[in-house]
């Protein structure tokens, strides 16, 4: 696709609409925005290994609660510390927990796979519950000091602040994004398809399978832990059901299948109909994964490829005239 | 110069023998033909060299060393690229990718992060290269799962060239093509392997005996005799193993 004029003001609009967003919309519906962002950038990390690498990790959460972990105790110990360095190591505790775990996932395939992730996921919420002199236990870490945003030493911007939370958060999600996208458009990004799709073959072709899907475990789960480095921030307030329950996981997979497994864009797309979904209803019933789970159902019956799926088909019928 | 060799290689399946002190030397240059009646071992045989199983016994030395228990992927490294019998290739993607991914293997680009692919020249150069050598320039865009079968075999035979392997492995090419697409593939397997080392397992007599230069039969997961064309076709153990008494 070649970036033309016209894609240059739209990309200007939209930058001028996200900009102006906050003073719409008021402090509740920035908040929402802000959670999508969270998600957005969660769902695509997992979707590097979903829909890139056709790896099924049934413990995504892990990886954000981790991050979350990382970047809410080192506030807590360390109230000092930078805000870029608490999501930095937020993030890179994200990819340390990928490096670890790697070894016993890229020995095995499949169900054996998703259940290994699983377990593993399980594992981490219950240490995080128990190690209670660490992780204060189910009540979680939180009231941290969080650090404003030290720019070069010039300017310091308090980001407790909603609307500069905003902002914040949209650089770092747009950023994480952004590095995810480019990944897939590099040569690891041909052997992470390759993989998805052949992964036999791609032995036979001389890459080495366990390496390379432990450099895309860490890549992602650097992206997922600091998408939980972000809500920590946002929160102010990591619980082992916040962050790092099963739900969350899961979450992140319907995601995935809601917004259209397969692309790039799907996972942020679902983050938003997610999200939104779970605005309107929660008006109504605290029981939201009743609407979680029926949008999905639906999405596997009746349109694989979820909305992008649909989009897709609809510009295929009627874009064309 | 032997280029691959096994030394009393064994194999069995939970007790089932399949081979049993199987001497092979493939020289340097030549092009050797492996055949045998169907449960021969032709196929297990193959998939020792080329890592896929370990052996149970003996020992695989290619290119000097020893590479009983290297992983395909070391293999591949050291200079031996192979093809499958079942074509396996990457379905969902185009031509142009399935031998890109070949290419950057061959190039030694394996983790690289930073340059957008489609930037890289030498690798779309050497791509495009290999895809007029394999006749499917004019198709490189279209996914690999619309074309024909011929073709995707021809893809198959492409990556395995693509890598530019010191021996190449080819496993039944022609199984399943029609009478002609099988005349194309000899023609494009004679092309593309002229002046280097192949080991070809093939079921069709014909294919055989216009690619080898050396043939080994296979019989009972032993070798029966290794030998040029004519002295296969003329040995009267082989006939009776093997060829039956049909005209060859």
């Amino acid at each position: 696709m070649k970036i033309t004029k016209g894609h240059f003001i739209i990309g200007l609009l939209l930058l001028a609409a996200l900009a102006a967003y906050p003073f719409f919309s008021g402090v509740v519906y920035t908040n929402l925005f802000v959670r999508f962002l969270i998600f957005a950038l969660f769902g695509a990390s997992l979707n590097l290994l979903l829909s890139y690498t056709g790896l099924l990790n049934f413990g995504h959460a892990m990886f954000f609660g981790v991050g979350g972990y990382a970047t809410a105790l080192l506030l807590e110990h360390m109230p000092n510390a930078g805000l870029l360095t608490a999501l930095f190591v937020g993030a890179s505790a994200g990819a340390l927990l990928a490096l670890i775990v790697s070894p016993m996932l890229v020995r095995v395939r499949d169900t054996a796979f998703a259940l290994m992730t699983l377990a593993l996921n399980q594992l981490l919420f219950i240490a995080c519950l128990k190690l209670r002199g660490i992780t204060y236990g189910e009540d979680g870490v939180g009231g941290f000091s969080i650090p404003p945003l030290n720019l070069f030493g010039l300017v310091s911007v308090d980001i407790t602040h909603p609307y500069n939370f905003f902002y914040f958060s949209l650089c770092i999600v747009g950023l994480g994004l952004f590095l995810m996208w480019y990944t897939t458009r590099t040569p690891f990004g041909s052997i992470m398809i390759g993989i998805r799709d052949n992964p036999n073959r791609v032995n036979y072709l001389g890459f080495n399978l366990p390496f390379s899907k432990t450099v895309i475990f860490t890549i992602s789960g650097f992206f997922a832990g600091s998408a939980g480095a972000l809500f920590a921030l946002f929160q102010n307030l990591v619980s082992p059901d916040a962050v790092m329950h099963i739900q969350n996981s899961f979450t992140a997979i319907i995601m995935v299948f809601v917004g259209g497994i397969g692309t790039f864009i799907g996972p942020i797309v679902g983050a938003a109909i997610m999200t939104g979904l779970e605005n309107l209803a929660v008006r109504y019933t605290e029981k939201i994964f009743l609407f979680n789970g029926l949008l999905l159902i639906m999405v596997v019956m009746f349109f694989r490829g979820g909305f992008v799926g649909l989009y897709n088909l609809a510009k295929a019928k009627w874009g064309s005239k | 110069m032997v280029i691959l060799q096994t030394k009393n290689l064994c194999h069995d399946f939970s007790g089932m023998k399949v081979l049993s002190q199987v001497n092979l030397e493939i020289l340097q240059g030549e092009r050797h033909a492996v055949i045998g009646p169907n449960g021969a071992g032709k196929t297990t045989l193959f998939n020792v060299i080329t890592g896929t199983y370990h052996a149970k016994g003996g020992s695989v030395q290619f290119k000097g060393a020893d590479v009983t228990r290297t992983e395909p992927y070391q293999l591949s490294r050291m200079g031996m690229g192979r093809s499958f019998q079942i074509t396996s290739i990457f379905l969902r993607q185009s031509a142009f990718q399935n031998i890109r991914l070949a290419v950057l293997s061959r190039r030694k680009i394996r983790y690289n992060l930073f340059k957008p692919i489609d930037s890289i020249n030498i690798i779309t150069n050497e791509t495009e290269q290999i895809l007029r050598q394999i006749n499917l320039y004019d198709e490189r865009n279209v996914p690999a799962s619309t074309l024909s079968y011929g073709k995707q075999r021809s893809i198959e035979l492409g990556m395995a060239i693509a890598t530019q392997p010191d021996l190449l492995m080819f496993d039944e090419p022609t199984a399943g093509m029609s009478k002609e697409e099988t005349h194309n593939a000899v023609r494009l397997i004679r092309r593309l392997t002229e002046g280097k080392t192949m080991v070809i397992v093939e079921h069709d007599m014909e294919v055989v005996f216009s690619l080898a230069d050396r043939i080994t039969v296979l019989h009972h997961g032993e070798i029966l005799l290794t030998g040029k064309p004519e002295e296969i076709k003329n040995d009267r153990r082989v006939r009776s193993a093997y060829l039956g008494d049909s005209e060859v």
